[in-house]
């Protein structure tokens, strides 16, 4: 990972995207469903804020603001469920989240094109925080006045609408003829060019409803002008009455071109643009959602078409499409020694065929290499880019800190890098913003080194890859954490807790020891994603902490598919694998080497101490497979604190192999109680069954 | 099985057949055999037939579940249908892969017949009184011989 910046860049890149594509199904899901549910709301305020912090950890600072924005909208959604915005709200909610997603691309396109982003974000902000205020306000409002917000729910998007004029960006002109109150505010889509002329064709279009309406600007038709100033302002069509309008409505809903369109009501009493301040204290800034956009959105089109320098040089893959290319090759593997070895051949002397056949066999070889690696991604990547996490936010908290990495190099399956990512990123952020102390007199006070540790580590064990992430910092304080959680209405207060319960209460959603929200932590967003995305690939998250030591996470992913390094022992006909980090040695013994106990157990010793003999196939009930001790091979195994040896017939010899999972059906027999995590197809198709060292023993001790 | 049973049924689908519109439903099933009885399986869930396969044993299943074989990298288990069924096993067999509920199962069986057409009017009810829990029903085949419809899911879970 020498090339630092670039493979970052490619990283923050292929994330947002990804983030933003997810974001755009919730809001149209969302949008068809006209609410958001808990969960959406959930995740956009996530999404926004990875945004928020990657786009921070790069200096992209008109995507962090904006992001940081947006999140700050969600966090009071999210604290007052939907309801605390009015339907009337909803569109302009919907229009200015849609508009954030095209800004996000568009920043993340410039960012891809090599040009500098764009520093006038203020329209966008604006609105967003109009919505903000409003939301605030809303649920105050409408407690004290629920007549104007919630009476006339037909005409709900109207009355906010009516102070439109008080967006400074293009106001909607007051009607010619006050007589024609009603109108419809368009705007074309940007850059579609000829706007006078697609106008003319909604009036056409409006005429087939109504044939009373005026339209501004007039003279569409045949005077070109106008083109810039519906480009710029929009372009409106008055009625006489409500009725006319909403027919009116449906054509411009159906004319070609339109971006966005929304009635507009001249209000009898404050037609145009004069006294926003009033009007802006009844209902803010309104529903003008895509009027400022053109300027903004003008800019970034333009140079677009540029030269593409960092485009990310990622690409998912559908997961489903490797696997069958794993099942392909291994074919492939097979059917090639099958026509190599062909019967038929037997005897012959065909030197070019033996020639390409030895140059298809390197060919296969290679590819078998090549698709088996695909899947596999070293944690290198998540763990860097946890470098330059600890060292921005070591600089910006003035909390000197140093991150060791250790096992960067350990393979995972993408999916599994993919899931843990952003967990990691919030549980780093969580340690240098909450569990390294504050000031570095703490520290000292405390005995400590000054400088923080912070220790990232990755391992294989049989069957799972256990991340740990652990800091040297104050610790959780479990009294606080509890207070804290019975203030949230998360614990009952007249229960006692253990303290695995009380860390526990970290983990869900909405906690946060934090009183202050920062850029980068706080609001307790961190730890409840971190266990619902460990969830989402199978793992578990535990956390263990002491007081003034430190904390430490521990993720707990299962192997779902990997390469393993296995030990191949056969019993009778059966290929079982080891995994080869399990085993510590083998020996050939002698049925004097053996010390039995009472219970028919039998033990042997190494290096002072005794262990158990499992005999492989006593414990599967075969048929087949040595029983004289001295025919056969031990082998000593290790797994976490245990230690026993497992007398199998023979070694085959170690080899990669990929993990494959059983069939559900298998499983449902339980057989992983007894040891089996998996099987394993061998060079020549067979089988090879997967042995989990840990589970084999309890098994064991189950029988014996 | 009892004969008398059968033969009543027998009469019944007869009428069954004969009042039969000929735009009726009809389902594809792929005949089987097993310790001597017939057992039709829903033809689009066979996914294939293959025979002279490698089986590996796996320890600590049920015994009808002879093991697991490397069908083009996918991991598949058999069942014994003899076993299952609580008969002796043979030798001689072959393997029917079908599809039940979306994972593959391979059936190990004596020998697939052939494929027939049913109309789904003619296929009736196993008697009540009759134990065997794996068929959902029953039919009579033009040639006089009586055929056995296998439920793939209660084979898995039952």
């Amino acid at each position: 990972m020498g090339s630092g910046n670039d493979s970052i860049l490619d990283m923050y890149l292929y994330e947002t995207n990804t983030l933003l594509e997810q974001l755009d199904g919730i809001l149209l899901a969302a949008e068809q469903a006209d609410t958001f549910s808990q969960d959406n709301v959930n995740e956009i305020f996530r999404i926004m804020h990875t945004i928020k912090g990657s786009s921070a950890m790069m200096e992209f600072s008109s995507l962090m603001t904006v992001a940081h924005r947006i999140e700050d909208l969600f966090f009071i959604i999210r604290e007052r469920t939907m309801d605390a915005v009015p339907e009337a709200m909803r569109p302009e909610l919907f229009d200015m989240l849609f508009q954030a997603v095209d800004f996000f691309r568009g920043e993340i396109e410039k960012v891809e094109n090599g040009e500098a982003l764009s520093s006038s974000i203020d329209s966008i902000v604006d609105k967003i925080n109009s919505l903000v205020d409003k939301i605030q306000g809303g649920g105050g409002a409408a407690a004290e006045a629920p007549a104007p917000a919630a009476a006339p729910p037909a005409e709900a998007a109207a009355p906010p609408a009516a102070e439109a004029p008080a967006a400074p960006a293009a106001p909607v002109p007051a009607p010619a003829d006050a007589a024609y109150p009603f109108g419809i505010h368009v705007f074309f889509d940007e850059g579609s060019g000829m706007e006078n002329l697609r106008a003319f064709m909604l009036v056409t279009a409006v005429r087939e409803f109504t044939g009373e309406f005026i339209c501004h600007p007039e003279g569409v038709e045949d005077d070109p002008s106008t083109a810039d100033v519906i480009a710029d302002q929009g372009f409106v069509v008055w009625f006489k009455t409500v009725k006319d309008r909403d027919q009116a409505l449906l054509a411009a809903k159906s004319a070609s071109s339109v971006r966005s369109y929304q009635p507009v009501d001249a209000a009898v009493k404050a037609p145009a643009a004069p006294a926003p301040e009033e009007h802006a204290a009844l209902a803010p800034e309104a529903a003008k959602p895509a009027a400022p956009a053109p300027e903004e959105h003008a800019a970034p089109k333009a140079p677009a078409v540029g030269q593409q320098h960092a485009k990310e040089s990622l690409i998912s893959v559908n997961l489903s499409k490797l696997d069958q290319l794993m099942a392909v090759v291994s074919e492939i593997v097979i059917s090639e020694s099958m026509v190599t070895a062909s019967p038929d051949l037997k005897g012959l002397r065909l030197d070019n065929f033996t020639k390409s056949a030895r140059e298809l066999r390197k060919l296969t070889d290679d590819l078998q290499d090549v698709s088996m690696s695909l899947r596999m991604v070293p944690v290198s990547s998540v763990f860097q880019k946890m470098n330059r996490i600890v060292r921005d936010m070591s600089k910006k908290l003035g909390r000197p800190a140093r991150l060791v990495l250790i096992g960067e190099d350990t393979e995972v399956d993408k999916t599994i890098v993919d899931g843990i990512s952003d967990p990691i990123m919030h549980i780093v952020r969580n340690s240098m913003d909450h569990g390294l102390e504050e000031h570095q007199e703490e520290r000292i006070a405390a005995g400590k080194d000054p400088v923080g540790e912070i220790i990232l580590s990755a391992r294989h064990t049989g069957s799972e890859v256990i991340i740990e992430i652990k800091d040297d910092g104050r610790g959780a304080d479990c009294q606080a954490i509890l207070n804290k959680a019975i203030r949230q209405g998360l614990a009952d207060p007249d229960r006692e807790y253990s303290q695995k319960e009380i860390l526990n209460f970290m983990m869900m959603p909405g906690f946060s020891t934090n009183t202050e929200v920062t850029e980068y932590s706080g609001r307790g967003v961190g730890l409840d994603v971190v266990k619902k995305n460990v969830a989402d690939v199978g793992g578990t998250v535990t956390l263990t902490s002491e007081l003034g030591k430190g904390m430490t996470t521990t993720l707990k992913i299962p192997l779902t598919m990997a390469i393993m390094d296995g030990m191949a022992v056969s019993v009778g006909d059966s290929i079982f694998t080891i995994p080869i980090n399990n085993i510590r040695s083998s020996t050939k013994v002698t049925d004097k080497d053996i010390v039995h106990d009472p219970a028919r157990g039998e033990m042997i010793k190494f290096l002072d101490n005794y262990y158990p003999i499992v005999r492989a196939k006593e414990l599967f009930q075969m048929e087949e497979g040595h029983d004289d001790v001295a025919d056969g091979i031990i082998i000593w195994l290790e797994t976490g604190d245990r230690s026993y040896c497992l007398f199998v017939d023979e070694l085959i010899g170690q080899q990669q192999i990929v993990v494959k999972p059983l069939p559900p059906y298998v499983n449902s027999f339980n057989v992983k109680s007894c040891g089996i995590t998996g099987c394993s197809i061998l060079g020549d198709g067979s089988i090879s069954i997967i042995l989990d060292v840990a589970n084999l023993y309890s098994a064991a001790q189950d029988i014996f | 099985m009892p004969d008398e049973v059968l033969f009543a049924k027998h009469d019944d689908m007869d009428a069954a057949v004969e009042n039969t519109a000929p735009e009726s439903l009809s389902d594809k099933y792929l005949i089987c055999l097993s310790d001597g009885l017939l057992y039709g399986i829903e033809a689009n869930e066979v996914v294939e037939i293959i025979t002279d396969h490698t089986i590996t044993r796996l320890p600590r299943v049920p015994h009808y579940v002879r093991g697991i074989i490397n069908l083009r990298g996918q991991i598949i288990p058999i069942i014994d249908m003899r076993l299952r069924l609580g008969k002796m096993p043979q030798e001689d067999n072959c393997i029917m892969v079908v599809n039940v509920e979306s994972q593959l199962v391979g059936l190990l069986v004596d020998g697939v017949e052939k494929m027939v057409d049913i109309p789904r009017e003619s296929i009736l009810p196993m008697p009540t009184q009759n134990p065997q829990k794996l068929i959902s029903g029953m039919c009579s085949l033009p040639e006089g011989t009586t055929m056995l419809i296998l439920d793939c899911d209660l084979l898995l879970h039952g």
